[in-house]
């Protein structure tokens, strides 16, 4: 195999002519610019296109992906992602059009945002939506600085934010860029939010708890109304990490469970590719407290004209360029369309089959952190197996042999050797069937071939990757001739 | 039903197998009042043709830009993009592959992740770069957040010559944090003005946010502005366009700390403002400090090169509350697709594409100075935009939109000084005879 | 005789006089796995007993270093740098991190001695 980077394969010059000379006046920048804005040299590789070509598409092979093998990632919602999204997406009336065009020129965009937003409201129950935030964590960026402004402009003066021990890492990291301090809330035996101690910890100084619902356990916070009015009655608002919405749609809106605000991540409940980490779209939606604090601009519609609205009285302001992931919204919006209301539903009844599917047959083999009824996901412990010689970091590199990527592992926090698995509502049954067998195969190794385990994986063009060393003495990016920065 | 593989006779099967009698079932945890009766009130769904037509019929209430003559550039930037980049973007093991975390499965992704960031460094003249952030404008506002982390003063000046909406956005993400944010204005040469800025240096200054070629699309004279905030012990950041970099100096040569921008100049469609991606680089020294993933190179337990994320423990899903940023997903495929848009037009082609922006930007320049009734207020120290004024703009402008002519971003908005004035940008797509028409037209509007 | 005192957050401190040696045990060392990066104050920076004095990194998990005693920093093993390994290798040895001359010597009666902590260890482990 060959690892060289693109660096090491420069070539002489060869060059593929992508543009044509302008035909005015070429000026070299020396004649305009003092040499002091100009630099010297700039190394690039020099290759042609079919060079290029070929450097990619074998980088590409090394990945495993949701079009190639079954990725059961908990929390990461690893869904099918349907071709129309993008052939779609790549209609020049949207890919060719500018941020700063004018507005009689964009209609359809502007319509697409509008219309999409109407959906959003009515799949949530929320009342306005801004769709700029790009990530989730972004999104929750907003919501929480919508959330702060608010109380700002009411007089309280709060400074806690509550969030699970259950929590994504991006609550707590929010929370703090937001400058609220985190308190930390302890699930209790059943997985859930302990009621009794978030009723003592509630006080005039909370601001907000976040929550996702079904947690990252995979289990539904039952006592949600009951949380809801502990929160509400001190003065602090419900915000939703809407991470795990897949088994919800159709079924449960968020805002009927008391939230006021939420995000939505689009690359996983709702379709749109992940592309190694992004780009994703964080949309948020808020109740009617919060309508005035949205992000400008919102699109409004007058006279049957859609345009861009940036009189909102108390926004936060804007949290990104432009609009948002634009093309992102339109894979979202073709999916929404296709799906309708009953596709919908038929999302949230199949996710939740179909981890609970999992959980059913392999509940004898690994045993699960909690034993309540999961909804989209199901996270099971492999303490019984480490006793036996094998890590959850081993199961999961194991299964990479079997072309099957691995569960999102130690995570969440609070579980020993956690595996969380997600199987999605796209997967099939003979798909489940596979990696059921597979994982009570793994189980067996364990007593038989435990070294064949703890070297998995043995398939890959490489074994296991040392992240220490590069953690001590990190080497970030090619130089010619030495390894490291 | 599209995209579910189960069918009647598995579900029936599997609702057996967990002892229920219908799907119903496997909601009972959740209370009854919360339950719909019947989904949500949306229409049923469409067919694949169906839902085609609807998006085509958007599609075409736009007005793409390949449609007309236009020169908006202002953060946004149409470039020609090969073929070559939307097909090796479209490779299923980029497009539907999530974050390399599990590095033996996903070799590849790491692998041009960290070509992506040695392009950046090699561009900027920096050690470091991270694997993306959202746009410029995050770029920026974690730039900043990383140098109050740096040095732990309190102020942050910025110069009003940055895109506003950068300055905005690092306005909202601030909002929380009690920092203060002062702007330093311009000169009526159009760049920082250094009286204002040396008057703004006190010790509470954490850092400086400067953009080169900056909003109004000239070059700052980043030496002397980084050699005075420095002396003062405050952190030069700078924001700029990575193309314009192919020919003008290279930011870490000149000492600025922290670089950062957007890549959209890299092979990013319009895409009606995003996705693009941003981007930050800085010294091997504040590398603990910089938000986001990181790759980095290291080998196998049997000694092969290979690659994974790495310092981790800056991030969000290990430092929580303490974390660097609370950035989880990023805007990987476009930087990827970065790195394959400089390998496609490797050193000689991207120089063309900068030194064609130029040429083009630099001959509007001169027909619209000759033009009679319109004042080009500052020098042409550019690299692909500038400001230009005209009495009655708006009605100028709007003459030219009925011409097919999109002239460019009206500053008034954002820049009340600039009142009738209107930034226009060349790209290597505009040719000649594109200019031509516009200073005709503009001509013609004018006189008659 | 050393005499060699610990915290319950896994420090141990070394006496000599008033200038006293600080690091992390071996059990701490070992439940952190591979130590990758050590933050560690500067020269003459002062703490509160309890306060946080610096940061230990693995590549999964980072943990902060809490000052066992009131005291101002009078030496640093600044190459554990460049060895974080150090620590793994001999946390009570070689992979000592600062030294700091105590300000307040009554604190010292807050301090487990061996017998005490291994009872704290134990109580973990059964946790």
């Amino acid at each position: 195999m060959d690892r060289k980077t693109i660096f090491d394969k420069t070539a002489d010059l060869r060059r593929s002519d992508y543009f044509s000379s302008p035909g005015v006046p070429l000026i070299s920048p020396g004649d305009v610019l003092s040499p002091q804005f100009l630099r010297d040299d700039l190394f690039l590789p020099s290759l042609g296109e079919l060079d290029v070509v070929r450097h990619y598409s074998n980088l590409a092979k090394l990945n495993f992906s949701v079009d190639t093998n079954f990725y059961p990632l908990g929390s990461c919602t690893m869904k099918y992602n349907p071709k129309i999204n993008e052939s779609m997406s790549s209609l020049e009336g949207f890919t060719s059009i500018h941020p700063y065009q004018r507005e009689d020129m964009t209609q359809g965009a502007l319509e697409l945002l509008y219309d999409l937003e109407q959906k959003l409201c009515e799949i949530t129950g929320m009342k306005r939506f801004t769709l700029q935030p790009s990530s989730g964590a972004q999104g929750e960026l907003a919501g929480m600085l919508m959330i702060r402004k608010f109380h700002e402009l009411m007089g309280n003066k709060k400074n806690k934010v509550i969030i699970p021990d259950s929590a994504h890492g991006t609550n707590p990291a929010t929370a703090s860029m937001c400058g609220y301090d985190t308190l930390v809330i302890d699930s209790n035996s059943q997985g859930l939010i302990d009621i009794e101690k978030l009723r003592s910890m509630v006080d005039d100084k909370v601001a907000a708890i976040m929550l996702t619902n079904p947690n990252t356990l995979g289990l539904f916070e039952e006592n949600i109304l009951e949380i809801s009015n502990i929160i509400h009655n001190k003065g602090g608002l419900l915000y939703y990490d809407g991470a795990n919405l897949n088994p919800l749609l159709g079924i449960v809106k968020p805002a009927s469970m008391g939230f006021d605000v939420v995000h939505l991540n689009f690359h996983k409940t709702f379709s749109t590719p992940h592309g190694c980490g992004g780009p994703g779209a964080g949309v948020v939606g808020v109740g009617d407290i919060l309508k005035d604090f949205l992000p400008v601009p919102l699109v409004n519609k007058k006279n049957d004209k859609f345009y861009l609205d940036y009189e909102i009285k108390n926004s936060i302001g804007k949290v990104r360029t432009f609009y948002g992931n634009f093309n992102v919204l339109v894979k979202a919006y073709t999916y929404i369309l296709r799906l309708g209301r009953d596709g919908l539903l038929r999302v949230a009844q199949n996710s939740v089959l179909n981890s609970r599917y999992l959980k059913e047959k392999l509940k004898k083999y690994y045993e699960l952190a909690y034993i309540k009824d999961c909804m989209h996901e199901v996270v099971f412990t492999c303490e019984k197996q480490k006793e036996r010689g094998a890590s959850a970091l081993d199961i999961s590199k194991r299964l990479i042999d079997f072309n099957i990527h691995p569960p999102t592992m130690y995570f969440p926090l609070i579980v020993k050797e956690a595996l969380m698995i997600e199987p999605t509502e796209t997967e099939s049954k003979e798909t489940l069937d596979n990696f059921i067998q597979i994982m009570i195969e793994i189980n067996k190794e364990i007593d038989v071939s435990l070294e064949k385990l703890k070297n998995s994986p043995l398939t890959t063009i490489l074994k296991r990757v040392d992240e220490v060393n590069v953690a001590r003495n990190p080497k970030v990016r090619w130089i010619k001739d030495k390894k490291s920065i | 039903m599209p995209y579910i593989l189960n069918t009647q006779k598995d579900i029936k099967d599997i609702l057996k197998c967990l002892g229920l009698s219908s799907i119903d079932g496997l909601f009972k945890r959740i209370p009854e009042q919360l339950k719909l009766k019947n989904s949500v009130n949306l229409l049923k769904g469409l067919s694949e043709f169906e839902t085609k037509n609807v998006l085509m019929g958007l599609a075409d209430k736009n007005i793409s830009i390949d449609s007309c003559n236009s020169f908006l550039g202002a953060g946004c930037y149409d470039h020609y993009i090969p073929a070559a980049l939307s097909y090796i973007l479209s490779i299923p093991q980029f497009l539907t592959a999530y974050t390399p975390y599990q590095a033996e499965c996903s070799q590849g992704i790491l692998q041009a992740i960290y070509e992506y960031q040695t392009y950046i460094c090699l561009l900027t003249g920096m050690d470091v770069s991270n694997a993306s952030l959202f746009d410029g404008a995050s770029a920026l506002s974690e730039a900043v957040l990383m140098a109050l982390r740096i040095n732990k003063k309190n102020k942050i000046l910025i110069s009003q010559s940055v895109h506003p909406e950068y300055k905005e956005t690092l306005k909202t993400y601030l909002s929380g944090l009690g920092f203060i944010i002062k702007e330093v204005g311009f000169n009526n040469q159009g760049i920082v003005d250094n009286q204002a800025l040396f008057e703004c240096l006190d010790d509470d200054v954490s850092c400086f946010a400067f953009q080169s070629p900056n909003f109004f699309g000239l070059i700052e004279n980043v030496n002397e502005l980084v050699h005075e905030v420095k002396g003062k012990c405050v952190i030069p950041i700078m924001a700029t366009n990575p193309l314009s970099l192919s020919i003008l100096k290279e930011p870490g040569a000149l000492g600025v700390d922290i670089v950062c921008g957007d890549g959209q100049t890299l092979g990013g469609n319009l895409n009606y403002g995003g996705p693009s991606f941003g981007f930050i680089a800085t010294g091997k020294k504040y590398i603990r400090q910089i938000p986001g993933r990181i790759v980095g190179a290291t080998v196998d337990k049997e000694g092969k090169d290979a690659y994974c994320l790495t310092l981790q423990t800056r991030e969000q899903h290990i430092r929580r509350e303490k974390a660097t940023s609370n950035i989880c997903s990023n805007q990987s495929l476009n930087a990827i697709g970065a790195a394959v848009y400089l390998s496609l037009l490797g050193k000689e082609g991207l120089k063309d594409a900068a030194l064609y922006s130029f040429s083009n930007a630099q001959y509007l320049y001169k027909r619209l100075k000759e033009v009679r009734g319109i004042n080009v207020p500052f020098k042409p120290t550019i690299f692909n935009e500038f400001i230009w004024e005209v009495e009655d703009a708006l009605i100028i402008i709007e003459k030219l939109y009925k011409r097919n002519i999109i002239p460019g971003y009206y500053l008034e908005d954002k820049f009340p000084k600039f009142k009738n004035c209107i930034l226009s940008c060349c790209t290597e797509k505009k040719n000649k005879k594109d200019i031509d028409d516009f200073i005709n037209a503009i001509a013609e509007v004018l006189h008659g | 005789m050393i005499d060699l005192k610990f915290t319950k957050s896994h420090e141990w401190v070394k006496l000599d006089g008033e200038i006293v040696t600080i690091g992390i045990t071996d059990y701490a060392q070992h439940q952190l796995g591979d130590v990758v990066f050590i933050e560690l104050p500067e020269m003459g920076d002062k703490f509160d007993q309890g306060s946080q004095f610096g940061t230990i990194e693995s590549t999964k998990a980072a943990t902060e270093l809490f000052i066992p005693l009131t005291g101002e920093v009078v030496e640093i093993n600044s190459e554990l740098s460049n060895n974080p390994q150090w620590v793994n290798e001999n946390p009570l040895g070689k992979g000592w991190m600062i030294k700091i001359k105590v300000n307040i010597l009554s604190e010292m009666g807050s301090l487990l001695d061996e017998g005490s902590y291994k009872k704290i260890l134990e109580d973990e482990i059964n946790k």
